[in-house]
């Protein structure tokens, strides 16, 4: 489903992060954010979001050992982020 | 067929580099282990294996959270969200923390863990977590406090005697006495009531440390303890001409469940603390706000304050500020670590603001739920949180 236009890139994030974290995701981001960006959650942008992607991902890798499911939601944050995924699964 | 085994690889550091740092990792004293950003082992020196009960073959390759067990005291599993490795890669930061590990024979161990995030170009490419088997420390500690246990008991019985026959003596059951006589008295009793007070906050401490202390959850209105704790310690205040006061918005909402004896001597230590480090004419306030996930609880008072460079040390053991110790010569420095453990019991969260120029705010929370977790496959990763109360969300 698609987001709406006025839903902010954070809210459209932790959508995304519920449906591998549960209830958690929105805990999940927004350390996510305050940490390694130190900027309020709302304020998240496409380019905050690309540099972050690599601390979700590995961080996801150590709650799932199936990188299946890490690199489908790696895709779906570089979607956000507007950008390609390039998967950094080993074969 | 595992991936690449060293964790060093992707850096391409140099050979002669590499080889220096594959020795220290080889022959460092405490357990270490390497992990790639998949999370799967790359590396464990001899310690680890040894503290583990694995060959190093048995986990190289292996998912690190699966391969190796997080447990708590009480033997259950660390939800994967609240592993130190994970916190790591949350917060970018290194990660100190006692756990617990299962070894391969099944056996606990107690661990002192430390992780580091590994970085390239601010990339996470993995983790080291560098960790020592601190079994024979967690002993010591708690031939320590059972001591301190079983001298208290023993100290009780003789205040409880001594008690018992200075308020006969003051209440004239044994013979009239002189006012000289009954002032020595009531010295007496006071005394042995400090003596009761610290003996039942060594008492809580070893209770807390050694994870005995039962919480006993009760509907409880959170003002209306703090009405109570208020009225007990009104007598001392009145003394200093201190001001107490309690502000609630939203009564309806304060009520909770949680352990009533346990808030309650959370409240008593703050505010007997902010009574006693309070010159004579200010204010304590008690403000009660509820709010979705937590009542929030903040103690004010208009007093000496923590100067800055002691503030790191405010919930240690035996912490006594130096600005009070050369006003208020009584005092054990137990109260705030107790405190602070009894916060935690409770699932909750205490922080502070203290300014020598205005005086000291402390603030706690008290969770309206104690959630648990599960997780299986197909259903969301982590299936529930503890609330989120951290301090940077209510500064």
């Amino acid at each position: 489903m698609p987001a709406s236009p006025q839903t902010s890139l954070y809210d459209q994030l932790v959508r995304v992060t519920h449906v591998y974290l549960g209830p958690a995701a929105d805990r999940f981001i927004a350390r996510q954010v305050q940490n390694h960006l130190h900027k309020p959650p709302d304020q998240l942008s496409k380019e905050d979001l690309r540099q972050l992607i690599d601390w979700i991902r590995v961080a996801v890798s150590l709650l799932t050992e199936d990188s299946e499911i890490v690199e489908e939601y790696a895709a779906q944050l570089e979607q956000l982020a507007g950008g390609e995924h390039k998967s950094k699964r080993s074969k | 067929m595992p991936p690449d085994v060293s964790p060093l690889a992707p850096v391409r550091l140099p050979l002669e580099q590499r080889a220096e740092a594959e020795a220290l990792f080889t022959s460092i004293g405490e357990g270490a282990i390497s992990t790639d950003e998949f999370g799967r082992i790359t590396r464990i020196n001899p310690v680890a294996q040894s503290i583990l009960g694995y060959k190093e073959s048995e986990l190289l390759g292996e998912w690190f959270p699966k391969k190796i067990v997080a447990v708590t005291a009480d033997d259950i599993v660390v939800n994967l969200i609240d592993r130190p490795i994970s916190k790591a890669f949350l917060t970018g930061r290194s990660i100190s923390e006692k756990i617990f590990y299962r070894r391969k024979d099944g056996q606990k161990i107690p661990v002192a863990v430390s992780v580091s995030p590994i970085l390239v170009d601010n990339k996470p490419l993995g983790a080291i977590e560098v960790f020592r088997d601190i079994t024979l420390q967690e002993e010591v500690d708690r031939m320590k406090s059972e001591f301190i246990s079983l001298a208290s008991h023993q100290l009780r019985t003789p205040l409880s005697a001594i008690k018992t026959y200075s308020h006969m003596l003051v209440d004239g059951y044994m013979g009239k006495l002189t006012t000289t006589q009954k002032q020595s008295l009531r010295t007496i009793i006071g005394a042995a009531d400090r003596m009761n007070e610290l003996v039942s906050t060594l008492l809580n401490i070893t209770r807390i440390e050694s994870g005995t202390i039962a919480i006993t959850p009760k509907q409880l209105h959170v003002d209306k303890i703090a009405e109570e704790v208020l009225k007990e310690l009104s007598l001392p205040a009145t003394d200093k001409n201190i001001t107490l006061s309690l502000h609630c918005r939203d009564k309806s909402r304060a009520a909770l469940k949680t352990d009533t004896l346990i808030l309650k001597e959370i409240l008593t230590n703050l505010v007997s603390n902010a009574i006693k480090y309070t010159p004579k004419g200010g204010t304590v306030t008690i403000t009660v706000r509820p709010r979705a996930k937590d009542v929030l609880v903040h103690v004010n008072d208009t007093g000496w304050g923590i100067p800055k460079y002691a503030q790191d040390q405010v919930f240690s053991k035996f912490f006594r500020a130096p600005n009070i110790v050369k006003r208020e010569t009584t005092g054990t420095g137990l109260g705030l670590y107790l405190v602070k453990g009894l916060v935690d019991a409770l699932d909750g969260n205490i922080w502070f603001k203290s300014d020598e120029a205005t005086g000291t705010n402390f603030y706690f929370t008290i969770p309206r739920t104690k959630q648990t977790s599960r997780r299986t496959r197909g259903q969301p990763l982590v299936a529930s949180q503890q609330p989120e109360t951290r301090p940077e969300d209510y500064s």
